[in-house]
């Protein structure tokens, strides 16, 4: 399993957002990639995913359709509707703004101050 | 935000189809984290062990699935729907006692709505209706209030008025209107030019009439009402240039109206052109409106209703200027008022109205008050259960919402119960003769009134959940717990709150029965008002000529000789005559007459007389009283001698130390030559002419009918056997004698007397319905209230029967409290009542605003019927055995 990070709180939403623009998926897909893309260092409490995929879908971000899977059974993918690709894109500047700021800091010498 | 309220509306819409797919998504996961482990090579035991433990409670999961996706408060809300209607169910008496309280309360007051609506607050059908007003003639200190306007003040205001955009005259009358031998009565307007335009309509096929359709030369055009073209030609699209024949002259038709065009409480069904001949035009007919000529005007936007009056006293004043009689009609204090067109039509019937509303209105409140006062009763006995919920943790918010929904529940089943009962109630006035109040036939029951009902009930709801909420709150669960059965200060407090109420009902019923009471006193010191006349055994019938049949006095003359003559044959009847108008029909005009010699006192002023041509024996025929001299006979019309009756008011006014017998009058304002002089041959007693109700001794003349004739008549027999069974009789002998007289309206004088009386009569029936339907809530509402003080005090009274306490002291301690309750609601009612008595002065008749019979009356009644309520529980608590009441707890 290797070492796995706790997720911040308030960033299940943007992962979940990212795994659905690249394709859409149902929900245990959506687990399996966030964990894929993050390189298995995230994770994601089972239960609290479906709780947030049904918040984004009542905020609109995510939308919802059935489909079949790979083996063949009925299941519900979603898709990033264009508010969720706005709300991601909006997000993730945040998030690269908070890293570099946090990085930075940490990062800063006695030397520097 | 639109889209999620759809995309919730589609989950709240099928429910179960969320929750399946929900279970659906969820077992997929967890299915799917299964296989995937036992591929990796885990036992399935072990995987499901594992899947159990990441995905955690499942139960748990679906609850904050539904949270996030907004649903919880609808499931919640569906939940204490179902919790009330269980709790409702489970106290049936309860139930059913509140939604026929609510059902009465509501219906009351949506029937009264309906009339409100219809007459006093919906617009009227044409575009901007508040800038429409009406303008007319006051003589206000010669005793005319209304005489319409002249032809003469239409030529002179129209397009002279800047306030006004469009100004217009019109008149109304009945035509007998078809080919000979398919006539049939059609009610029409005459109408000038711009009529139609100021109000803002115009024909939907051909067009309106123009100037040169004024002239009685051009006269012969006609525009059809929508209703007419459907029924008199096939709604026919090539109508315009055909026929309609009126009294045998045809009319082209010009145009037809819109659909739904309705002028007012109008009935006309053809529009002729307001025709007339320079003569009629004259300054010197100005003053000759006769309530029979109306004006109606468009306010400019951006004027005021002032400015219109300002500019039309400014005028009146220019022209009054070279008026040889200016001084003569500043004593007469002649005014023209410029009023809103809706308001002064309706203005009649709005205080009454506006009382019904209210009376319908305080019901309304003590049916409410009422249901405060069980509900809280009822929230009393619950109120351990709801202690010990609140300590398990139910949030205040949830308290207040279960209480809501239980009273919005009830008062929304309620108020649709009330629905039907307006539905009812607008029937019940269409027979009581509604439509014929001022826009009294628009009254109807349709989806504006459904949504008052179940606005009003939701409102109503929420207001009943306000005092049950505050008295749940209130309620410490520990306190609640732990007393027995009187609690701390929440107790003393919800007590205090339901005596209140009960006090408050008790007030408010008396002020209604008080008002009920003095409307039913006011009909009945009205019906009991001598109309001056012997109203038995009297039947009329009003008689329309076509003019080119009878274009003269002669003709009409002879036609009433032989119609008497025919009627005076038939069995029973002992006299028979002919009038322009009865007393009563509601159309009678007054006109000056001049007395030769007399001299209009300094600050005397001319005044308005009624004024009637007779034949026949009118006067025996109606049962008038002869004071002096004798009646006029068929011989002074037919020989057309100047000589007159006049009733003893005017006697009294002009000849108040003389006999009236042998005087000389003109007719009109002015002395003219001696040979036009009308000579007193007779006294007549003074009849009520305007209405029974109508104090005023204006003076009333009668001419002979030659000298005042008209091509509508009433005619007026005696009969010694019913006077309805003559009808057919008279229909008949109208038909034999004319050709092509129609009669209608054929009536006796006992009902016309009783109609008149319809705007006093529905009112005082009305409150006293509501009145009784509140007394009947009052005695619920105390019954319950004491019922409860004994069943909660069931422990103590057992106490001190095993202590010795006799019944009666026990019982008197209730009944005590009744009539306490009693006293207090009698003292307030007593304040209330001499208020409102005082505020509906203008509605009484003969009777003091505040009557004191009426007050000890109504007080009386209440008095018993709550001392009647309050004995049952007193008796029961008299009763109570000791060893019960301490084994009960």
């Amino acid at each position: 399993m290797g070492k796995t990070a706790e997720l911040l709180p308030g960033t299940l939403d943007m992962l979940i957002l990212k795994a659905v623009s690249l394709k859409p998926l149902h929900g245990y897909g959506v687990l399996l990639r966030i964990q894929q893309i993050s390189g298995d260092a995230l994770e994601i409490p089972q239960g609290s995913l479906y709780p947030a995929l049904y918040r984004l879908e009542h905020q609109d971000l995510i939308a919802a359709e059935w489909g079949v899977s790979d083996n063949n059974r009925r299941a519900k993918y979603y898709t990033l509707t264009a508010a969720g690709r706005r709300r991601l894109r909006k997000e993730t500047e945040g998030w690269n703004r908070l890293a570099s700021a946090i990085t930075s800091a940490l990062n800063t010498t006695p030397e520097e101050v | 935000m639109l889209k999620q309220i759809r995309s919730l509306y589609r989950i709240l819409k099928s429910r179960d189809d969320f929750e399946r797919g929900m279970s659906e998504e969820l077992r997929f996961h967890v299915e799917q984290y299964m296989s995937d482990l036992v591929r990796a090579g885990i036992s399935p035991q072990e995987a499901a062990r594992r899947a159990r433990i990441e995905f955690g409670g499942l139960n748990s999961t679906q609850e904050e699935c539904r949270e996030a996706r907004g649903i919880q408060p609808f499931d919640e809300f569906r939940r204490q729907l179902r919790h009330a209607g269980r709790t409702l169910r489970k106290t049936p008496r309860f139930t059913a006692t509140a939604l026929i309280t609510l059902a009465v309360c509501v219906g009351a007051n949506l029937t009264i709505f309906a009339v409100v609506d219809s007459i006093l607050l919906r617009p009227l059908p044409f575009p901007a209706p508040d800038r429409l007003v009406t303008v007319f003639n006051t003589y206000p200190k010669a005793g005319v209030l209304r005489d319409g306007s002249s032809t003469t003040n239409y030529y002179e205001r129209r397009g002279q008025i800047p306030a006004f955009s469009g100004l217009a005259i019109y008149s109304e009358a009945t035509a007998i209107v078809g080919e000979t031998g398919a006539t049939e009565l059609v009610p029409f307007m005459r109408v000038s030019p711009e009529f139609f335009s100021t109000l803002g309509a115009s024909p939907v096929m051909g067009r309106s009439f123009t100037e040169a359709e004024m002239t009685v030369q051009a006269n012969k055009v006609v525009i059809l009402s929508d209703g007419y073209w459907r029924r008199n030609f096939n709604a026919d699209p090539l109508v315009v240039g055909r026929q309609v024949w009126v009294a045998g002259v045809a009319n082209t038709v010009l145009g037809v109206l819109p659909p739904g065009f309705r002028f007012l409480s109008s009935e006309s069904r053809l529009y002729f052109p307001f025709a007339s001949r320079p003569e009629d035009r004259v300054p010197a007919e100005r003053h000759s409106g006769g309530n029979s000529k109306h004006i109606i005007a468009r306010l400019k936007p951006g004027a005021t209703l002032a400015q219109a009056q300002a500019q039309i006293d400014a005028q009146n004043n220019a022209l009054e200027r070279d008026d040889p009689k200016a001084k003569m009609l500043a004593d007469a204090g002649f005014r023209s008022v410029v009023g809103p067109l809706r308001a002064d039509h309706v203005a009649s019937i709005r205080p009454t109205l506006l009382w019904m509303q209210g009376g319908a209105l305080a019901l309304l409140l003590i049916g409410t008050v009422n249901l405060a006062n069980l509900l809280l009763i009822r929230a009393s006995g619950r109120i351990k259960e709801l202690a010990v919920r609140q300590a398990l943790g139910a949030s205040r918010w949830h308290v207040v919402s279960e209480v809501a929904v239980e009273t919005t529940l009830l008062t929304l089943a309620g108020g649709l119960l009330g629905l039907a009962g307006g539905w009812a109630g607008i029937r019940l006035l269409g027979k009581l003769g509604a439509e014929r109040l001022p826009l009294g036939a628009d009254i109807v029951f349709d989806a504006r009134l459904a949504t008052v009902a179940v606005v009003g009930s939701l409102i109503l709801g929420i207001a009943l959940a306000l005092p049950i909420a505050w008295f749940n709150l209130r309620a410490h669960p520990a306190g609640a717990i732990q007393s027995e059965t009187r609690g701390g200060t929440s107790g003393r407090m919800s007590q205090r709150l339901r005596h209140g109420f009960i006090v408050a009902q008790i007030a408010m019923a008396l002020v209604l029965l008080e008002g009920a009471g003095l409307l039913g006193l006011s009909l009945k010191q009205a019906r009991a008002v001598s109309p001056g006349f012997r109203p038995d055994h009297v039947l009329t019938g009003q008689i329309l000529l076509p003019r080119n049949q009878y274009p003269n006095w002669p003709a009409r003359l002879t036609f009433n000789e032989r119609l008497l003559a025919e009627i005076s044959r038939q069995p029973g009847v002992i006299a028979a005559g002919a009038v322009n108008n009865v007393p009563l029909s509601g159309n009678n005009g007054k006109s000056a007459v001049t007395v030769k010699g007399y001299v209009l006192p300094r600050r005397g002023t001319l005044r308005g007389h009624y004024s009637y041509g007779v034949d026949g024996n009118y006067f025996a025929a109606m049962g008038f009283s002869l004071l002096e001299g004798r009646f006029l006979t068929a011989g002074d019309s037919q020989r057309g001698d100047r000589v007159c009756i006049v009733d003893e008011d005017l006697a009294r006014f002009y000849w108040p130390h003389a006999s009236a017998l042998g005087q000389r009058l003109f007719e009109g304002s002015d002395e003219t030559k001696d040979a036009d002089a009308f000579t007193v041959v007779g006294v007549v007693g003074a009849v009520k002419q305007a209405g029974l109700t109508d104090d005023a001794a204006q003076g009333a003349i009668y001419y002979p009918y030659a000298l005042r004739n008209d091509d509508s008549l009433f005619v007026v027999l005696r009969t010694s056997l019913s006077p309805e069974s003559v009808g057919p009789a008279l229909q008949k002998i109208v038909r034999q004698t004319g050709r092509e007289a129609t009669i209608t309206d054929i009536r006796s004088m006992d009902t016309r007397i009783s109609e008149s009386l319809i705007t006093r009569r529905a009112p005082a029936l009305l409150a006293s319905v509501f009145s009784a339907m509140a007394l009947l809530l009052t005695a619920i509402g105390t019954y319950g209230v004491l019922s409860y003080a004994v069943a909660q005090r069931r422990r103590e009274i057992g106490v001190r029967m095993a202590l010795g306490a006799r019944p009666q002291q026990i019982c008197g301690q209730f009944l005590g409290l009744g009539l306490r309750l009693l006293a207090a609601g009698t003292t307030l009612g007593l304040a209330g009542a001499w208020v409102t008595g005082q505020a509906m002065r203008n509605l009484l008749f003969h009777v003091p605003p505040f009557h004191v019979a009426t007050f000890a009356g109504t007080a009386c009644i209440i008095g018993l019927v709550s001392l009647a309520a309050c004995l049952a529980p007193s008796h029961r608590a008299a009763r109570i055995s000791p060893t019960e009441a301490l084994a009960h707890e």
